[in-house]
């Protein structure tokens, strides 16, 4: 039988963990994050680098990998990862502090500086790394339905959706307007103060088309019955995909198991 | 007569201008009627839209002296349910769309979802505004990827959903091609057919001359006529007050003066062949 | 000017609403451009301090925050800057309030304290959860500095301190220049659009 729009405009997910409510995705980055600064406080080695956390990441690769979200997952994560790798080299390498415990010719790497990279770096690469998770197993238009059913007032859900839009629609515009401005003869190389002067014809007539659509836009929504008081429908609705009690109990007994574990080994 | 909405001595002004953009206007207007504005650029055509729809001032402040009745009430008392009583459509396409919808069969379910119409009926009211304005086949589109011609269409569907018996419709060719115009006012005729109150500004005149009942002519702010749309079209006198009047109005208006007699003044070319004809076939006899 | 009463629900009409995505787009489309056009500035709070002029601190500050999450959707590390971009609108709109931004040295002033106070709220958080260096920019010239022994707080303020001047001088003269293009009758109907509008004697 054919199906109809409203069934056509749902989003159903084959993978379970991929398509779990995004409430409880939500759920596993808070835990996810409170057990990495867990792990991150045990400090291994007779220097005492916070080791644990290291491994840990893995966990963010393996969900990654069975949502059978790896490929969108990496080419996030590649950004992410950039900045782990500064900080980590700068720290290392850069950064004095401590004993010092290696030494090549000039190039230092010391006992204060190797502590906060990988601290630093790591942190960053988990708690990044299982947003990039929930945000790439996800689509926008489930984020905004979630933040709907947990209460967030239809305005608010309406200013978060259009910020995305208008995102694509004015990188879009922006585009336009630049290469217009090129074949009027605006320079776009050259040197800083030419690049500076360049940005000015492009974002200014882009603002301002923006501002008034906006103006008009305004009517629009009042045609359409924004400002009406009273229950909204939902044509779009979201669906669990049944695994979400597992997810549950499977997150928060491992974050109980790494709290109590920790506070043995502190106890110890 | 069944009189729908009226303007009682309503004088109105933009904020910060000292001429009005509206004076001394009286106006009544009958429930089913189809009535054609026109007017001079500035002359008061779209505030008169905006006056109607209650924009004016809410929206736009400005000053307002005189009352807007919507079915005996005053137009501010109605709050964000208006909508489903006047529906607007103005000039262009691209900011009449939600802008948070990615499929125009979501884009037309906005209005209804917004009113809290339950989800089983929705599907069926938007499919019947869909094939009624012709855009069935774009269902599954983005609202983003379309033409003028069809956001408009888009447009037009969004707000007919909401099921109005009154439709303010403001110039909404001026932005497309001869081919979205058609498919506009196809729309329109189909509206025209199902006897909503229609208030249509527009500059082709043509099509005015087509769909109107009645028309009013607009001039620096003053409504300066108000008849039965054969009467308006047919006075080459306002041409001086800077109207744009049917072409067939004037070729009838010059064959008369050259001794050809026809029975009445064209307005629609379907008329002007018919009224020459006649003419003709009694000068042949 | 007498002083005019203002209100969180008054000031997020119908209108700030629908600038506030705009807002967000501007500042994303900022970025985008200054990093495009290789300038060694972020340029991403443009939207930011637009909303600000016209819509006061409150719609600002969620302009400049919801820019945050937004981005974060992409790159995560992004949703540690939201207290910088939220505190850049409030800022901005409180000064726009009291007027600060109309005489010339007013106006240095003004422009003096946003970059003050985007950078303290920053470094903190540059510092603490990155170690001074987030790989953007200006990072390179700050590692530089720290690698020769300067103390991080130094480093980090030395180098933030000249550029996010120069970014909040380009971004205000943008947000200037299109102001003074907007009609009157289109500006009275922002919630501090009057400021602007200068009187036809």
């Amino acid at each position: 039988m054919e199906k109809s729009y409203t069934e056509k405009i749902q989003i159903h997910k084959a993978n379970k963990l991929a398509g779990l409510h995004p409430a409880t995705k939500f759920l596993v980055v808070i835990l996810y994050s409170v057990c990495t600064f867990v792990l991150s406080s045990i400090k291994l080695t007779k220097i005492g680098l916070p080791l644990a956390i290291i491994p840990w990441f893995l966990v963010v690769l393996v969900l990654c990998a069975v949502s059978g979200a790896m490929k969108k997952c990496i080419k996030a994560l590649k950004a992410v990862a950039f900045i782990a790798l500064v900080i980590f080299l700068v720290q290392t390498f850069i950064v004095p502090g401590g004993e010092v415990l290696v030494r090549f010719g000039f190039i230092r790497i010391c006992e204060k500086g190797l502590k906060t990279a990988i601290s630093l770096s790591f942190l960053i690469l988990n708690i990044a790394g299982i947003f990039v998770w929930f945000f790439q197993t996800t689509e926008n238009k489930e984020i905004a339905r979630a933040l709907e059913e947990s209460g967030l007032n239809y305005k608010a859900t309406y200013v978060f959706i259009s910020s995305l839009q208008m995102i694509n629609v004015l990188s879009g515009n922006s585009k336009t307007i630049m290469n217009a401005q090129r074949a009027r003869g605006v320079e776009t190389e050259g040197n800083m103060l030419v690049r500076a002067k360049a940005f000015f014809p492009t974002l200014v007539p882009l603002v301002l088309g923006a501002l008034i659509g906006s103006e008009e836009r305004v009517l629009t929504l009042e045609a359409r019955g924004f400002s009406m008081e009273g229950k909204k429908t939902h044509l779009f609705n979201l669906e669990k995909s049944g695994a979400e009690g597992t997810m549950k109990i499977t997150a928060i007994l491992v974050t109980v198991l790494i709290v109590i574990g920790r506070a043995a080994l502190w106890i110890l | 007569m069944d009189i729908v909405m009226e303007c009682k001595d309503v004088t109105y002004s933009y904020p910060l201008t000292k001429k009005p953009a509206i004076k001394n206007l009286n106006l009544k207007l009958e429930r089913g009627k189809f009535y054609g504005v026109i007017g001079e650029n500035g002359s008061g055509k779209t505030t008169l839209c905006a006056l109607l729809r209650g924009f004016a001032p809410s929206f736009y402040k400005g000053e307002l002296q005189g009352e807007v009745l919507l079915e005996g009430k005053n137009i501010n008392e109605y709050g964000g349910e208006i909508a489903a009583k006047i529906g607007f459509v103005f000039q262009n396409p691209f900011t009449q769309i939600s802008g948070i919808k990615d499929t125009v069969f979501e884009e037309v379910s906005y209005g209804l979802e917004n009113f809290g119409v339950p989800a089983e009926k929705i599907e069926k009211r938007v499919i019947d505004v869909m094939k009624m304005t012709n855009i069935e086949t774009l269902a599954e589109k983005s609202p983003f990827e379309l033409s003028g011609g069809q956001m408009q269409r888009v447009a037009l569907a969004s707000v007919i959903v909401l099921e109005p018996d009154i439709l303010i419709i403001d110039e909404p060719t001026s932005q497309l091609d001869p081919e979205g115009t058609e498919s506009v006012f196809s729309i329109i005729e189909t509206l025209k057919e199902k006897k909503k109150t229609i208030i249509l500004v527009e500059h082709k005149i043509d099509l005015i001359a087509e769909y109107a009942d009645e028309v009013l002519v607009f001039k620096e702010g003053t409504m300066i006529a108000f008849r039965r749309k054969q009467e308006i079209l047919s006075d080459l006198s306002f041409l001086e007050q800077g109207v744009t009047l049917p072409q067939v109005a004037i070729l009838g208006r010059k064959l008369q003066e050259r001794g050809l007699g026809l029975s009445a003044i064209p307005v629609t070319e379907k008329q002007a062949v018919e009224v020459i004809a006649e003419a003709l076939q009694e000068r042949n006899k | 000017m007498e002083g005019k009463k203002y209100s969180i629900k008054e000031d997020f009409s119908m209108l700030a609403l629908l600038i506030i995505p705009v807002g967000v787009a501007v500042n994303f489309v900022g970025g985008q451009l200054a990093s495009l056009l290789k300038l060694p500035m972020y340029l991403d709070a443009i939207g930011t301090i637009f909303a600000s002029l016209l819509c006061g601190p409150w719609v600002g500050a969620v302009t400049g925050g919801l820019t945050n999450v937004v981005t974060g959707i992409a790159n995560p590390v992004n949703f540690a800057f939201i207290p910088v971009n939220v505190i850049v609108g409030l800022v901005t709109g409180f000064l726009a309030r009291r007027q600060m931004f109309q005489v010339w040295w007013k106006w240095i002033i003004s422009i003096l304290i946003m970059a003050a106070v985007s950078i303290v709220v920053s470094a903190p958080i540059v510092v603490l959860m990155f170690g001074g260096v987030t790989g953007g920019g200006t990072s390179i010239i700050t590692a530089a500095a720290m690698a020769a022994g300067a103390n991080i707080w130094a480093a980090f303020f030395g180098t933030e301190g000249v550029f996010t001047v120069l970014d909040r001088v380009i971004s205000f003269l943008i947000c200037w220049a299109v102001i003074k293009v907007i009609p009157a009758r289109t500006l009275i109907k922002f919630g501090c659009g009057s400021n602007y509008i200068k009187e036809k004697k």
